[in-house]
Formats: C-alpha cells, structure tokens, sequence
C-alpha cells in the first residue's frame, strides 16, 4: 500500500476542503458550468504543483481563488482595464440616499422578498467586471477586504471603492426594476426574515 | 430624529462607515460604537435593516454545483495523475 505522504495529506485537508468554494467562485467568473468545472481541476493542478509556495496557516481559500482568477484571466487574455477611482465613504453616503429614495417608494423591504433573487442575479451579472469581481468576492463568498485585496492585487482602498460603488449600483438597478414592475409598497408580508 | 450618540459620532458619520461596519471590517472600538449608536438612533436604524436585507439578498444569489461529488472524483483523479497520493 502507498503511503501518503504528509505534504498531500495537508493538501486534502486544507486546499480540497476549499472545494466547493472554488467551484462556487469559478462558475461566478465563467457563468457556464463545464467551463467552471475546467477552470476549477486547472486551479486544482496549479495549486498542487505550487503547494511548496503556499504558506501554511494563511488563508487557503483566498490563496486558491487568486489562482483561480489568475488562471481564468489568462484563459480569456483579458487586457488591463481602468477604474475609476472612488471615494469609499461618499460611496456609503450615496447608499443611504439609495434607502431614502426607496423609502418615498414603499420600497423599504425589497430586498426581503424572496422574489427578488433573479433580479439581483440578472443585476450582479449586469456589473461592469472591476466592480462584478470585488462583489462577487465579498457579498456573495464572503471574503475579506484584505483577502480580495490579496485575490486581485490591489490595494484595500480599491477593494472598498469598487465594493461600495457596485452595492449602489446594485441598489439602483433593483429600486428601478421593483419600480417597473410595480412591486412599491409590496413587501412587508413576503419578508424572509433570515438576517446575515 | 438626528441624535449623536456618543461625542464622537453622529448619524453622518455612522452612515459613511456603515458599509465597513455591517462587513465586521472596522477596529473593536470603532463597531462598538457604531453597534450603541444604532441600538439607540431611530433613524439609522431602518437605514442598517435595509442594507443588512440588501447583503442577505446578494448572498442568497451564490449558485451551488449541481453535482458535487462528480467534480470532487473529477479533480482528485486529474490530481492523481500528477502523483497525488491521497483518497
């Protein structure tokens, strides 16, 4: 019988625990599931091959993500693209003015319908990608700011700026679709209730 | 009503780190006093439940794998190739 040797039996415990996360992640990125499946053995592979680079005891998931995104970029040769740079907190600011523009709508408890969910799919997919990925990341696989801004290489400023604008951009895009299909003032009795 | 909780912080100031504070990315401090500054302020506080409902409505978008298992064997079989030894 082979013996397994302790760097893969660390690998298993550590890096393919990770893996439905990684293939949560993939398929956000990909938005085609035989792609994501691809995308996530390449991950797989890579980060096998380079274990020797992780170091142990820092976070293994964000670790396999930033493979993950480096391997997808490379399978789309995506150019480098430019943001705008934004102010975080005014961004912050701008979101509540969201809520009062809301809240003259009876639209106060939107995002408690359960209803609501293609939209927000349809609404995140809609994001210009900078903005898309650092959403992705935080809001729907809960990472850090500081491992999003180790998953994409920019700094914890960028990380906020582009999270906080592509929340009110969010916001917006569901406000106007509640609007159009005439859900103001609906709500209150289809509340989920479940708090993050 | 706009009713500064604390000599340090007001409603505005509240509001431009709300973001920081519902993602647990501030110092101890700072989300204490942010947390006591919301129990008490009636009009922050409909402000944190819709953008807590805003994050709990996002993350209720993450999709799962339709067949877990079959990647799981997928992967670990590519990986094995590469003489990985482990289940």
């Amino acid at each position: 019988m082979t013996q397994i040797s302790a760097q893969d039996q660390r690998f298993e415990r550590e890096a393919l625990s990770c893996l439905p996360d990684v293939s949560r992640y993939a398929l956000s990125l990909t938005r085609e599931q035989s792609e994501a499946d691809d995308l996530v053995q390449e991950t797989f592979l890579r980060a096998y091959t380079n274990w020797h680079q992780y170091n142990a005891g820092s976070e293994c998931r964000a670790w396999l993500f930033t493979i993950c995104r480096n391997q997808f970029l490379r399978t789309r040769k995506r150019g480098s693209r430019s943001v705008r740079m934004d102010d975080a907190a005014l961004e912050s600011l701008a979101s509540s003015r969201v809520f009062a523009s809301a809240h003259e709508s009876g639209l106060d408890r939107l995002f408690e319908q359960r209803e609501i969910r293609e939209a927000v799919e349809a609404a995140i997919a809609e994001l210009p990608e900078a903005y898309r990925e650092v959403a992705l990341l935080v809001d729907v696989h809960d990472q850090s700011y500081d491992a999003v801004s180790q998953v994409l290489g920019v700094p914890i400023g960028t990380v906020r700026s582009r999270l906080f604008r592509a929340r009110r951009i969010l916001q917006e895009q569901l406000l106007a679709h509640a609007r159009d299909a005439g859900l103001a003032g609906a709500g209150a009795g289809d509340a989920s209730g479940d708090q993050r | 009503m706009t009713m500064p909780m604390t000599p340090m912080l007001d409603c505005e100031s509240v509001m431009r780190q709300l973001w920081d504070y519902l993602d647990l990315e501030l110092t101890a401090d700072r989300m204490a006093a942010i947390r006591e500054h919301l129990e008490l302020c009636t009009r922050c506080q409909p402000l944190e439940q819709f953008e807590r409902a805003f994050l709990d409505a996002v993350a209720r978008a993450r999709s799962e794998h339709p067949d877990p298992d079959a990647l799981g064997i997928r992967v670990r079989s590519a990986l094995r190739a590469q003489g990985y030894q482990h289940a």
